[in-house]
């Protein structure tokens, strides 16, 4: 915009720089046409003069010369001789003048008439002069001369005339100046109203332009304040709620250990809907669950209470965790709530077993020891998805020292490549169980993260049952392997159990390859 | 005459492309069936799985069969995860998928 005005004054100030050279240019022209003119004018004025004076001249001497032929009386040829002596000196200036104007027919007539002259007062004059007064002689020889007389008086005729056409020619020369000047000025003064005009009008826009950019700067900072203020107010309940769960305390058993970690996303635009709970119940058992709402703020903190409540009071009504996400899932989709993934379970510190289902969640990691951690089965749909969603039941019996690692999906979707996140996740807790950690779950994250910033919510919780001593040691069997083999959902190790039925929308779903 | 039309989306499909999902996935003129083609698809985040079940729950609404296709590893495990693999029939390979919705629009 600066850059825009900048060449606009540029524009006009070579505009008017333009104009005015051109003035002065056509100012200088025209006064030299008008210098030229008012120079001939005197010129023309004095030829005209001579041209008077040297006709007088002749007049005089041709009355001179009469008189004295007539009366005999020598008073006449005082006025004669005076014109004769001037008569020279005029046809010479005439001649000079004619010639300055460069009137070369007049300048002949000039010559001529001045050769006509000095014949006649050789041919007339001076005879009659010379002799004794005899006006009969002096008739003779003026009628003889009355050739010369009429020849001299057209010379002059012809020089008055080329003389004053001259002037007129002059004179309207003078008046095409005038009018020239005329035009010029009056083409300059249009010429500089309009870049002015331009200017100013582009000088008006510039100022409509700022004016405007400011109203939508200043409307543009108002909003992003009411945004930020209406977003600070969110973070701010939403951040609550978030800490609320992380307040609640884990149990403290003799026979079980806990560890927990939630770390928000770093980006502070996501907060999110992750939670964990352990519960203890009578007989040794511990309820466990972590969950995941899709969506982020409020929204996704109140449905994230809700699902968690809902799932705590079910698992206080059902014996099994597919039952009881069966329940919530219900009341989810009953409420048309966003959808929310959730793994829930049950570990029995007296059988060192291991009970759960999922609901459209990454799948539950397990450290036993002299073992490389496994990931367990996963499967079913999230909470909400469908009203009649069945979930299916594992059962993993495990072994005194075992862990098992519950998180949420920023734990291994941090790389959009999940395979590779599945497998930092099991190094992390590979490492954990290397190094006898107490944090499991703090150190799983560090391990992964290593001080990244994180672009989603991470809520890890693990469940470890107390180490026993050699004696009465379970050895679990073949590994959980998860992979891509068979059809999805359906490829549970040998030693997971359902108990619930499957419930499959499509009963004929065709087997799919292993790629 | 009904026939099979094909939704191809590919790369990874997150929040910042949900209109053009929702877009993409629409049912007119599908009632033959749907191939959903998410074969070159890498990843999905939670809004698309859940556009992916808004989909399918409009299909089963109409009686349309809904098949897809995927091709990779890492994206087939979030399927996985997903439970998707109880609410479409999943396959490897267009072909098969074509296959098995020719299938359903006889039977």
């Amino acid at each position: 915009m600066v850059q825009r005005s900048t060449s606009t004054f540029v524009g006009v100030v070579l505009t008017l720089i333009l104009v005015l050279g051109l003035l002065i240019g056509g100012g200088f022209y025209v006064r030299t046409l008008i210098t030229q003119a008012f120079d001939d004018t005197a010129a023309i004025r004095a030829a005209l003069g001579y041209s008077r004076q040297i006709l007088v001249a002749q007049l005089d001497e041709e009355t001179g010369v009469r008189g004295f032929a007539a009366t005999g009386d020598r008073v006449f040829v005082g006025p004669y001789d005076t014109a004769r002596a001037r008569f020279p000196v005029l046809a010479t200036k005439l001649q000079a003048e004619l010639d300055a104007i460069g009137e070369h027919d007049a300048y002949a007539a000039a010559v001529d008439a001045a050769a006509i002259n000095a014949r006649w007062v050789q041919m007339v004059a001076q005879p009659i002069l010379a002799s004794h007064p005899d006006l009969q002689h002096a008739i003779v020889l003026e009628l003889e001369g009355k050739a010369l007389i009429d020849r001299f008086r057209a010379d002059s005729d012809r020089i008055n005339a080329d003389v004053v056409h001259r002037q007129q020619v002059s004179q309207a020369a003078i008046r095409d100046a005038i009018d020239r000047i005329n035009v010029l000025v009056g083409t300059a003064a249009v010429f500089i109203a309009a870049v002015g005009a331009v200017f100013l009008e582009m000088q008006r826009r510039n100022d409509v332009r700022i004016q405007r950019e400011r109203l939508r700067a200043e409307h543009e900072q108002r909003e992003a304040e009411t945004l930020r203020a209406a977003y600070d107010a969110e973070k701010r309940i939403a951040d609550s709620l978030q800490e609320a769960i992380a307040q609640r305390p884990l149990p403290t058993l003799p026979t079980l250990r806990f560890s927990a970690t939630y770390v928000p996303a770093t980006e502070e635009t996501k907060v999110g809907g992750d939670w964990y709970d352990a519960l203890e119940l009578p007989n040794n058992r511990v309820l466990f669950a972590i969950g995941d709402v899709t969506g982020h703020g409020i929204e996704a903190a109140v449905t994230m209470n809700r699902a968690r409540q809902a799932l705590i009071s079910s698992a206080l009504l059902e014996g099994d965790p597919a039952a009881v996400l069966g329940r919530v899932n219900a009341e989810m989709y009953r409420q048309n709530a966003p959808l929310v993934t959730a793994v829930a379970g049950f570990a029995d510190a007296g059988t060192y077993e291991f009970v759960y289902s999922t609901a459209g969640h990454p799948p539950p990691l397990l450290i036993e020891p002299g073992r490389r951690p496994r990931l367990l089965p996963c499967g079913s749909l999230p909470l909400g998805a469908l009203g009649g969603s069945v979930y299916q039941l594992h059962r993993i019996q495990s072994v005194p020292g075992a862990t098992l690692v519950l998180y949420t999906d920023g734990a291994v979707e941090h790389s959009r490549n999940v395979i590779e996140g599945e497998e930092l996740l099991i190094e992390a807790a590979a490492g954990a169980a290397e190094q006898r950690v107490d944090d499991t779950a703090s150190f799983i994250h560090k391990t992964i993260f290593d001080g990244r910033a994180v672009g989603d919510d991470v809520a890890i919780l693990t469940i470890s049952f107390a180490a026993e001593t050699a004696t009465g040691l379970r050895i679990s069997a073949d590994d959980a392997q998860s992979a891509f083999v068979g059809r999805l959902g359906r490829n549970g190790p040998a030693r997971t159990s359902r108990v619930a039925p499957q419930n499959r929308r499509s009963t004929a779903l065709p087997e799919r390859r292993a790629s | 005459m009904s026939a099979i039309s094909v939704i191809r989306l590919t790369g990874e499909l997150e929040i910042s492309r949900k209109d053009e999902i929702s877009r993409a996935l629409h049912l007119v003129g599908s009632e033959g069936g749907v191939l959903v083609d998410f074969f070159d698809v890498t990843y999905a985040d939670s809004t698309t799985l859940a556009e992916l079940l808004r989909f399918r729950r409009e299909a089963d609404g109409q009686g349309i069969p809904v098949a897809i296709v995927i091709g990779s590893r890492q994206f087939a495990r979030l399927i996985q995860y997903a439970g998707l693999g109880d609410a479409f029939p999943v396959f490897d390979n267009r072909g098969a998928a074509l296959t098995y919705l020719g299938a359903e629009a006889k039977a």
